[in-house]
This record gives structure tokens, sequence and C-alpha cells, in this order.
């Protein structure tokens, strides 16, 4: 394994760090707050990836690796933390009460600028990629095949998170209900659509990785 | 009875034609530098279309390179 694999998987280990100390909420672990001290880490891992990127071209990822498999495993990284951003907005909202149905409230306002970070961030690593390979062939039949299956299976899996979700809704007793106000249920929608990108983009490193045997 | 596969021989005529990379045959056929390497390790079998684009860039008949063999 070379020195830039090594750093970039201590770099990967520092980045789910922050990641943990973010979501671990407002009460922390024994009452310590480790939000501010993991999003810092979390983005600072993610800012020195992109000078790695930058500075190692080509090195980052293993040689056998095509720009689609690059691209599916950055997507992969970056939609986890937007999942788990989606997650602790889902698990903050039903304590807002009427303040929930506001489009920016106390839960809303730290998900936006991290959401934007990480969008920006990720459209950063995307074009660095593409600019990197060169102008060769950037996706050919066995991308699209690999892109096409997993495309089936996340539209099936969000076929059963759909049918889970409203099975759930029907099944839960009137009283339970109370949390469920109109901005709860368009964050739950917004995270099954998520979650179906998620197991997309899984589903496709985990194809190449089979192929490649 | 053992699985039967597509089985190819597209290293071997490369390695032949001496100055043949597998970054010049995937720019020949229009795919990937991973794709000829997953080719190669039989890992992948092509469409029929870029089958007949790879045994052109060798040369070749297209049952000299690729037959419908028993697994490795």
């Amino acid at each position: 394994m070379s020195r830039i694999h090594r750093r970039i998987q201590v770099l990967l280990a520092v980045a789910a760090l922050g990641a943990a100390g973010m979501f671990l909420g407002a009460e922390g672990w024994r009452g310590i707050d480790f939000g501010p001290v993991g999003a810092t880490l979390l983005y600072a891992a993610l800012w020195v990836f992109v000078i790695h990127l930058a500075k190692y071209a080509g090195e980052v990822f293993p040689e056998e690796w095509s720009l689609a498999e690059r691209q599916a495993w950055v997507a992969l990284v970056f939609v986890a933390l937007i999942s788990l951003h989606m997650l602790n907005l889902l698990a903050a909202l039903p304590d807002l009460g009427a303040e929930a149905d506001r489009l920016r409230n106390s839960a809303t306002r730290p998900l936006w600028t991290n959401l934007g970070l990480l969008i920006v961030g990720w459209i950063v690593v995307a074009s660095m990629l593409r600019r990197q390979a060169g102008g060769g062939v950037e996706l050919d039949e066995r991308d699209l095949r690999i892109a096409h299956r997993a495309s089936r299976f996340a539209d099936g899996s969000l076929l059963l998170l759909i049918i889970g979700l409203v099975v759930a809704l029907v099944a839960l007793p009137e009283y339970s209900r109370t949390w469920l106000r109109p901005m709860v249920a368009a964050n739950v929608l917004i995270s099954l659509l998520i979650a179906r990108a998620l197991v997309e983009n899984a589903c496709t490193v985990l194809r190449y990785r089979r192929e490649r045997g | 009875m053992s699985e039967l596969a597509v089985r190819n021989r597209i290293r071997e005529f490369r390695q032949e034609r001496g100055d043949m990379t597998q970054a010049d045959l995937a720019q020949t056929c229009g795919v990937t530098r991973q794709t000829i390497i997953a080719l190669e390790a039989e890992k992948y079998s092509p469409s029929l279309e870029l089958a007949f684009k790879l045994a052109r860039a060798l040369g070749r008949n297209l049952e000299e390179v690729f037959r419908y063999a028993e697994k490795k």
C-alpha cells in the first residue's frame, strides 16, 4: 500500500470520527457537546482530501478503478454524510412542535449550511476527477450496465421503503401520529429519495468490487 | 455439467502485437482501460458490438478471439 493510500485511510478515519462527533447531538457524550469539534474534523479531513486529489492525481484511487467507479465512491461518501444530516433532522423535528412547520427553524438552519458545504465539496471533487481522466473515455458499456443494474436495485429498494412507510403510517395508533406534521412528512419523503441514492451508489461500488473478484 | 462462459484470448493477441498497450486497445475500441483489464481477466463479457471492435483492433476473426467454453 502506498504512502498516499495510507494517508487517505487516515483521512477517512478522521472524517468518520468527525461525523460521529457531529451526530451525537447536543447532549453529546457524558454531557459534552462534540458537535463543533466533529464538524471541524469532518470538514478539515474533506478539505485535506481535496488537496491530496489535486496534488497527487492518479494516486489517491487505485489505478484499476474506472472514472465511473471513483465517482460512485465519492458519491457514496457524500450521500452517506447527507443521509446522516437528514436523520439528525428527522430526529429533531418532532420535538419542535409547531415550529417544525417553518422552513427555517432551529433544526433546519445548521442543516442548510452543512448541506451547502457538502454539495459544493461533492461538485469540486467530481469535477477534479473528471479533469484528471484527461479527456479519455469516461463511461463505457460496462459502466452503463453496472449503473443500470444498480439503478434497478435502488428502485426496488425505494418501492419497499415506500410500502414500509405506508404500512407504518397505517399501523400507527392515532395518538402517536401527532408528531407527523406536514414538514416532517415532507422531510421523510426527501429522506426516502436520499436513501435510494445511497442504495444505488452502494450497489454500484459493490458490483465493481465483485467484478474484479 | 460444468458451467459455460465467454472466454477470450485478448491478452495473448495484444501481447503478440508487441507495442499494443491496454490503453491503446481501449482507445481504439472506445472503452476505458479498466474494461480491457476486466475483459482480459474474463470478469466481463462484452456486447457483440464491442466484441467485433476488439477482434478488428487485434486483426483477428471474432471466433479466434472469443469462444464459448467451460469456465476457468
